[in-house]
């Protein structure tokens, strides 16, 4: 059996294994009575499971008190949107973002539009822990609202998006731009959002109704179909979405995919020429964050890794943008929130206003080599082992300076201060592994650290 | 973790019997409780479809959400038809041949209260044995899980109350009834049946005067179509000069009527009218429950036609309707089953053969209700523990012992001017005893006798 990951960005299980309906409705009628009943927004990526899950979370708010507004098949950030302005209380996103079909996931949003933070989502966890869930009586049953909320949701997020950008920009451009959405719930905003900047679409994947076609994480592993549309049509670029719009990362019009982590890069070293500013990421980013912070003279903030953390950082810094390696970019003055139909949008303008290729800002991002590595480990052991890979690391750093906020960070630096090579260790915040993400200017240098590390996890002390 | 939701208050209104669980909303009937059942429902389904339909409670959403996911958590195929009458419900499982069907819905029990009601393939309700057999599922907490590629979407149909309506009306001779113009009052105690029964009056050509349709689940009155709950109806019924009124529970598959005075006549005459419209056109036997009146008996015999007695529950009766072949019969609470239809009780065939009858005879209701002999039926229940309940019976059997009983639910016993009928409540610490009688006197002697001996 495959384990169920309870923690404060939500709660996350296989489906027909861990994620049950008795799960659900206990989860919901803690938030229920977390957000002390109030209107819920629930939106759901278009995953098979959907249903089931937000039919449980329907039920579970409602028996709380909670008047509910079912957004249908929605991306995260367009209900964090549609939370942020309106009354609601809060929302719920059915979605396990880039995880395969079999999972699904709840993530809670505040009335404010945000993620729980750290301490709310502690706090929803007691409530679920002690179960003493507030019940409605009949005189206090809530309405479900359905219907065109939904469409309205998804048309009000293109619609700030748009206004963001200069539309009339890129419309001169005469984009042609491939679009794999797998069959996510970018199916239903991207293409819209193409159509009314005059960019002309190249949509594969773009039904709802089916499968995956792969895992909806955006990497190059997963991008090999965009790849060969872009090279077949002659796209000037490529955009891969996840299954709830929350990552993005990208193809250029050679038909090459860019590292998940150049998503971020890209738009800061945009974003930083015109708006100055703190840029938050969360330690296990790229070091190319910190060159680009160098380039532009501007503070770089890294916290845990998750976008609750994320978000927090740039409220707590007034930051300019922020994001994650995994392909989430935040513009805070749009929404708190990670946001591929606005990191699309931006992207476009950014190219448009710039004249260049996508090929060519690419090369412009600092050269590392990242490797990624998911070692499996039962929950009971991965926490034991971080430690004892920590005391290794105490007893003696190699010449790094490291960082204990979450698992193990070391970074070499050369003369000036500037990163070389960094090696993170930590625990998968979503499923049980341990998670080693090596970087370094030279292949081999970024794959001798993650050896050595593997190595020292696994000798222990 | 899940069942800590009810742990910390006593959960005295759960009532888990073959009937369906029932419970009070924000007490006993939880989300956990509920996908908990409708799992154990969806594993004896085996990811065949399963019908869906609500009545009108505030808490009917909060019910049918957590059914559904539990239902597709198992791999069932779910319709939802929404608000709909139960019997709406029975019909559609049949017509689609699905493999069952939840009605959410507390019958006449108070607003706070809800319930899943669990129908077979056969538009039947569970058998005692497999209401056993569900309860057992859910105590085992072994449910059938499907894994995500087996998960399907649900579906949605808003038709089968018109269907159903349309069903009962091909078995009804509407030229008829419609030529008689009767002025009905209705009364749907804001129920399921507030958006079907004026349009289908209408369709018998009634001139309609409709009360409480307003399906927002907060009842007028209590939704028991027993004459105390039916002032508001009788009054309609008087200031507007109606030929009858008819009242319907919540779930619509039980029925009362009121005369053209602006008398109820007793919920046990909708039974017992019925058979007199089925037995003129169509010979067979009769089913009812021990506890129904005599005057099914008494009509029956006019057209030379046996009465087959069950246990009480709807079950009981329509299973040995189908069994036997019987024509006509239900239960004297008002529940009227017209196996021409189907097999469940049913306020739209009531009504529809109650119009056929009252066109057919002629007169008014009164003079309708006048043409049979008069009997007077009492109700009265005593608190009694369970096990007390069964000495009681035991000791009702043994001084009785020399009359005509019938031990199959209870005890009754039956004379020839009148009967009782002494039963344990499955629901409640309590005993029920109905006796019948020709006029006031002789029941109230009868109710006496019994209840001293109950002490």
């Amino acid at each position: 059996m495959r384990p169920l990951k309870l923690s404060m960005l939500g709660v996350r299980g296989v489906v027909g294994e861990t994620l049950t309906p008795e799960l659900i409705v206990a989860f919901a009628q803690a938030f229920g009575t977390w957000s002390g009943g109030g209107t819920i927004l629930v939106s759901r990526d278009p995953r098979s499971s959907g249903e089931m899950v937000a039919s449980a979370v329907f039920s579970g708010l409602l028996a709380t008190g909670c008047e509910v507004v079912d957004l249908g098949v929605c991306p995260t950030p367009a209900l964090q949107l549609a939370v942020r302005d309106s009354d609601s209380a809060g929302g719920v996103a059915v979605s396990a973002g880039h995880n395969d079909e079999e999972w699904n996931a709840l993530k809670f949003v505040h009335g404010d539009g945000l993620l729980l933070n750290a301490f709310q989502g502690e706090e929803l966890l007691d409530v679920f822990h002690q179960g003493a869930f507030t019940p409605a009586d009949w005189t206090e049953m809530r309405p479900l609202r359905d219907g065109a909320d939904g469409r309205d949701a998804l048309l009000e997020q293109a619609k700030r998006v748009i206004a963001q950008v200069d539309r009339d920009a890129i419309a001169r451009r005469q984009l042609r731009v491939a679009v794999d959405c797998c069959n996510g719930a970018c199916s239903l905003t991207t293409p819209r959002l193409l159509q009314w900047l005059e960019v002309e679409p190249v949509l594969l994947n773009d039904t709802p109704d089916l499968p995956f076609p792969h895992v909806p994480e955006p990497s190059p592993a997963t991008m090999s179909a965009l790849r060969a549309v872009v090279k077949a049509t002659g796209a000037d670029l490529g955009l891969a979405h996840d299954a709830d719009g929350e990552r993005l990362a990208l193809v250029t019009e050679d038909a090459e995919a860019l590292s998940e982590e150049d998503t971020l890069c890209i738009l800061a070293d945009f974003w930083l020429a015109e708006n100055p500013g703190p840029v938050v990421c969360n330690l296990s980013t790229t070091l190319a964050m910190d060159a680009l912070a160098a380039r532009h003279n501007i503070p770089l903030i890294r916290t845990r890794v998750g976008q609750a953390h994320v978000v927090e950082g740039i409220v707590a810094k007034g930051a300019v943008l922020g994001g994650e390696g995994s392909g989430g970019v935040i513009f805070p003055r749009y929404l708190l929130a990670h946001d591929a139909l606005a990191t699309a949008a931006w992207l476009l303008h950014f190219l448009a206003m710039s004249g260049e290729t996508l090929s060519q800002r690419a090369a412009s991002i600092p050269r590392y080599h990242t490797l990624k590595r998911k070692i499996p480990y039962g929950p009971e052991r991965i926490y034991g082992a971080l430690y004892q890979y920590r005391e290794a690391v105490e007893r003696d750093s190699q010449g790094a300076e490291t960082d204990f906020t979450e698992g193990v960070r070391s970074v070499w630096s050369d003369g000036d201060g500037v990163p070389e090579a960094a090696i993170h260790v930590r625990s998968s915040t979503t499923e049980p592994f341990i998670r080693i993400i090596a970087e370094a200017h030279d292949p081999d240098r970024a794959e001798r650290l993650a050896e050595e590390a593997i190595a020292r996890l696994q000798t222990g002390p | 973790m899940t069942d800590s939701s009810h742990s910390s208050r006593p959960i005295q209104s759960l009532k888990i019997s073959i009937s369906g669980v029932r419970g009070i909303v924000g007490e006993s009937l939880t989300p956990d409780l509920l996908v908990r059942f409708a799992q154990a429902f969806g594993t004896t389904m085996n990811g065949g479809l399963v019908v869906v339909g609500t009545d009108t409670r505030t808490s009917r959403r909060m019910v049918k959400h957590a059914v559904l996911s539990g239902l597709i958590a198992t791999g069932c195929g779910t319709l939802d038809v929404g608000i709909v009458p139960v019997p709406t419900v029975q019909v559609e499982v049949e017509r689609r041949r699905a493999a069952g069907g939840i009605a959410v819905t507390a019958s006449h029990n108070p607003a706070q209260w809800n319930a899943l009601k669990f129908i077979r393939g056969d538009g039947i309700f569970l058998s005692p044995h497999q209401a056993e057999e569900l309860v057992d599922i859910y105590h085992q907490g072994q449910y059938r899980r499907a894994s995500t590629r087996e998960l399907l979407p649900v579906r949605c149909d808003t038709g089968a109350a018109r269907r159903h309506m349309d069903l009962v009306l091909s078995h009804t001779d509407g030229e008829r009834v419609r030529a008689r113009r009767f002025r009905v009052v209705c009364d749907c105690c804001n129920g399921a049946a507030s958006l079907i029964t004026p349009e289908f009056l209408e369709r018998l050509g009634c001139e309609v005067i409709p009360i409480n349709t307003e399906p927002n689940g907060v009842f007028p009155h209590p939704p028991e179509p027993i004459p105390e709950n039916l002032t508001q109806l009788a009054d309609a019924v008087r200031a507007s000069g109606a030929d009858l009124g008819f009242a319907q529970d919540a779930d619509a598959d039980r029925l009362a009527v009121v005369d053209e005075t602006g008398n109820p006549i007793g919920e046990e005459y909708s039974v017992a009218l019925a058979t007199e419209a089925v037995l003129r056109h169509t010979p067979g036997p009769v089913a009812v429950n021990l506890s129904t009146t005599a005057l099914v008996d008494r009509i029956a015999a006019r057209h030379g036609q046996p009465v087959l007695r069950t246990p009480v529950g709807e079950v009981n009766v329509a299973e040995t309707m189908k069994r036997r072949g019987a024509v006509i019969g239900g239960e004297g609470s008002g529940g009227v089953i017209w196996p021409a239809v189907h097999y469940g009780r049913d306020s739209f065939c009531g009504m529809a053969l109650l119009l056929s009858l009252l066109e057919e005879a002629g007169g008014t209701v009164t003079q309708l209700v006048n043409s049979f002999p008069r009997l007077v039926m009492l109700k009265a229940k005593t608190t009694c523990s369970t096990e007390r309940a069964h000495a009681v019976v035991h000791e009702v059997t043994t001084r009785y012992a020399h009359e005509a009983l019938d031990l199959r639910d209870g005890v009754k016993v039956t004379r020839a001017d009148g009967w009782f009928h002494v039963r344990p409540s499955r629901t409640e610490p309590v005993v029920r005893v109905t006796v019948e009688a020709e006029g006031e006197e002789k029941a109230l002697a009868l109710q006496r006798e019994v209840m001293a001996l109950l002490g």
